[in-house]
């Protein structure tokens, strides 16, 4: 008896497999440096053609007894994915280009780590959940540690891995209790057991479950590893774990809350409020803190992780999928704001050769085109209208006043005096751009910008200035993402 | 048949394992170990256990120990460690937790797990339209399991090629052609 296979449904993982494989095969053969950069962005776009005729196509695919399904929500989350993952590339063309490293190998972790965040955005049993994970999580460890000879990039990549290891394990030993307790590893099965009556070890199990992937969303009290290994990594990596490897840790965590442990409320939702309390408030005052540029928006992402987490902490009070849908949707804009943040540190450091804020002072006067658009991303950050960031916001209150518990509310005000921290230091930055003399010793006259790079900051600008002014445009997509299809 | 076996591996067993901990040369001690970790393979297949006795000996007695000799072979042999323990309450501590381990291990034989499981005692997976346990594995595997189990291969390709590239001394000289000509998108 042979499985059931729909390959249209796994389409996007097939080409996104081809291209790695195509890629390694092309290094091998060619001393043509760009040549596997070019396949490797030619097979990303490649992989959104199947997820738009899916789309078109409309249905629902349930594969390997409801392990793998294709429905709404994936299809926005591995488009997202894949965008992000492109331009994560157009980054990396003249970083990794014009250093001494390895190219072909670059792009071919680099793909199978996306390869893990798209199979994860369609995994609906615990098994595809962990080893997805796996994926995106192991090609990063050496993708941090890229710059072999810089003691920093070591210590990054070691950090990283040590802790990934060990969140991994937490998480496996969670995830075994579930599947010991619900005698399956299918999401919707685990769904039934917890509506009935569990043991307090099903507590237990959810909340070593929970830590787990608070480690890689990099949530206060597990964030300790984060600052380190973005500061050490190489930049477009940084990137790259800030946005495409934590949202899929994200996606994870609301796939598994949604559909697995969602009835029985009480095991997860004090866990995920202190979680996103603590991350908030950590988050954003160490970021105050902080004169390197890379360091703060570390700290400013994990603060931005505790944001994410508001909505979800607050689910089970939440009517409707008003609470899912603020996930997905901060989820988006924060990849675009936060792409765009680090592509423009990235354009930066190409003029000042430091991540100082301090050397900074006075871009806007000799660099006005990338100032404008950095602070742009930190202005959305910030979450000011009319750029993208304030709807994130908007949409995460509305789902805690959605709640209207008192812990909701509790946790709201928690949100929003946060919010008004996070706008100190991010218009701190922007006052040093604009309003400070220029730094002695900064090249003022410096070659173009590679047009990766102009053409990634470009269009991160366009979307959040489109999503600021027309956030229906979004809006839409975390509707359409829990659409039942 | 089954008990005689179950005799003389058991004494193995504990014979391997007093070799592990009396030998003063480490190679004797892994060859030790190898040789508890091979009859605790048998005795696996003595309770119908076919696949765990398998993946015993390919990933202990196999990966594990070849690991372990590594290991010693690149600190040297002929370095005497010193037996003097730096803590003095290790040995009583050690004894009192095997003590307590045992006794768990004789309360939970034949008790119910908090996941309300019976333990079994020594009854194999048999009957069934399938024949044996890997028989079995094997089937879910490659039918409710293919995904991850196709996804799990693409890790295993990364892994070695991660470790390639983390173990490769880099001989390139950096590019000097890249400052020039600014790249296209794609």
């Amino acid at each position: 008896m042979n499985p059931h296979v729909d390959f249209h449904a796994f389409a996007p993982e097939i080409v996104l497999t081809v291209t790695i494989v195509a890629v390694l095969i092309a290094d091998l053969f060619t001393d043509d440096s760009k040549l596997p950069a070019r396949i490797a962005a030619l097979g990303v776009l490649g992989s959104l053609v199947p997820v738009l005729t899916l789309a078109v196509d409309g249905q629902t695919r349930s594969l390997f007894g409801g392990a793998f399904v294709v429905d709404p929500f994936s299809l926005v989350l591995t488009g997202f994915f894949l965008v992000a993952g492109y331009v994560t590339l157009l980054l990396s063309f003249d970083y990794i280009g014009e250093g001494d490293y390895y190219q072909g190998e670059f792009y071919v972790l680099l793909l199978t780590s996306l390869l893990g965040m798209i199979v994860i955005s369609s995994a609906r049993d615990l098994i595809s959940i962990f080893v997805a994970l796996e994926t995106i999580t192991i090609p990063t460890f050496v993708l941090a540690g890229w710059r072999k000879h810089d003691t920093k990039s070591n210590e990054a990549s070691l950090k990283y891995f040590l802790i990934g290891v060990l969140s991994s394990a937490v998480m496996l030993y969670g995830m075994s209790l579930v599947f010991g307790l619900a005698n399956s590893t299918v999401l919707v099965d685990i769904h039934k057991y917890a509506s009935g009556h569990t043991p307090a070890l099903f507590a237990v199990a959810v909340f070593l479950t929970l830590v787990g992937f608070a480690f890689k969303v990099s949530a206060v009290p597990f964030h300790f590893w984060a600052p380190d290994t973005y500061e050490g990594a190489p930049t477009p990596v940084t990137a790259f774990l800030s946005v495409a490897s934590k949202a899929g840790g994200f996606v994870a965590l609301l796939t598994i809350v949604r559909l697995g442990f969602f009835p029985s409320g009480n095991s997860w939702q004090p866990i995920l409020w202190v979680l996103a309390a603590a991350s908030m408030t950590l988050g954003n005052l160490a970021a105050l803190r902080q004169t390197n540029i890379v360091r703060m928006l570390a700290y400013s992402s994990i603060a931005q992780g505790g944001f994410i987490l508001v909505p979800l902490a607050v689910a089970g009070d939440v009517r409707g999928n008003a609470a899912w849908q603020a996930v997905v949707i901060y989820i988006l804009i924060y990849g675009a704001m936060n792409l765009g943040a680090f592509a423009a540190v990235i354009a930066a450091a190409r003029r000042t050769r430091s991540a100082e804020i301090s050397r900074l002072a006075g871009f806007g006067r000799t660099n006005p085109a990338i100032a404008v658009m950095f602070s742009v991303f930190l202005f959305s950050l910030a979450g000011i209208p009319p750029l993208a960031g304030w709807f994130a916001k908007f949409v995460m209150f509305r789902a805690v006043f959605d709640a209207n518990t008192t812990v909701a509310v509790v946790l709201g005000v928690i949100a929003a005096v946060n919010s008004v921290i996070a706008f100190f230091y991010y218009s701190g930055v922007v006052r040093r751009l604009w309003f400070d003399e220029p730094a002695a010793g900064v090249e003022l006259s410096s070659p173009r910008l590679p047009v990766g790079l102009s053409a990634a900051m470009g269009l991160m600008t366009a979307v959040i200035l489109v999503v600021g002014v027309y956030p229906q445009f979004f809006a839409r997509l975390g509707e359409i993402a829990f659409q039942r299809g | 048949m089954t008990v005689v076996l179950f005799f003389i591996f058991g004494a193995l067993t504990i014979g391997g394992a007093l070799g592990v901990v009396l030998a003063r040369n480490p190679v004797h001690s892994a060859l030790f170990l190898v040789l508890t970790l091979v009859s605790v393979a048998v005795l696996f297949l003595l309770q119908d256990a076919q696949l765990v006795a398998a993946v015993q000996i390919i990933v202990y007695a196999g990966a594990i120990v070849v690991l372990f000799l590594f290991v010693i072979m690149l600190l040297g042999v002929d370095q005497t460690e010193p037996f003097a323990e730096p803590l003095r309450f290790q040995r009583p501590v050690a004894l009192a937790l095997g003590a307590i381990l045992l006794a768990e291990v004789l309360l939970l034989a034949g008790h119910r797990w908090a996941t309300g499981a019976k333990t079994a005692r020594g009854v194999g997976i048999t009957g069934g339209a399938f024949g044996s346990n890997i028989q079995r594995v094997a089937r879910v595997l490659f039918t409710t399991f293919l995904w991850p189990f196709e996804i799990t291969a693409v890790l295993l390709v990364i892994a070695v090629i991660g470790a390639v590239v983390l173990a490769r001394r880099s001989a390139q000289t950096p590019d000097s052609e890249s400052e020039s000509a600014p790249r296209s998108g794609s």
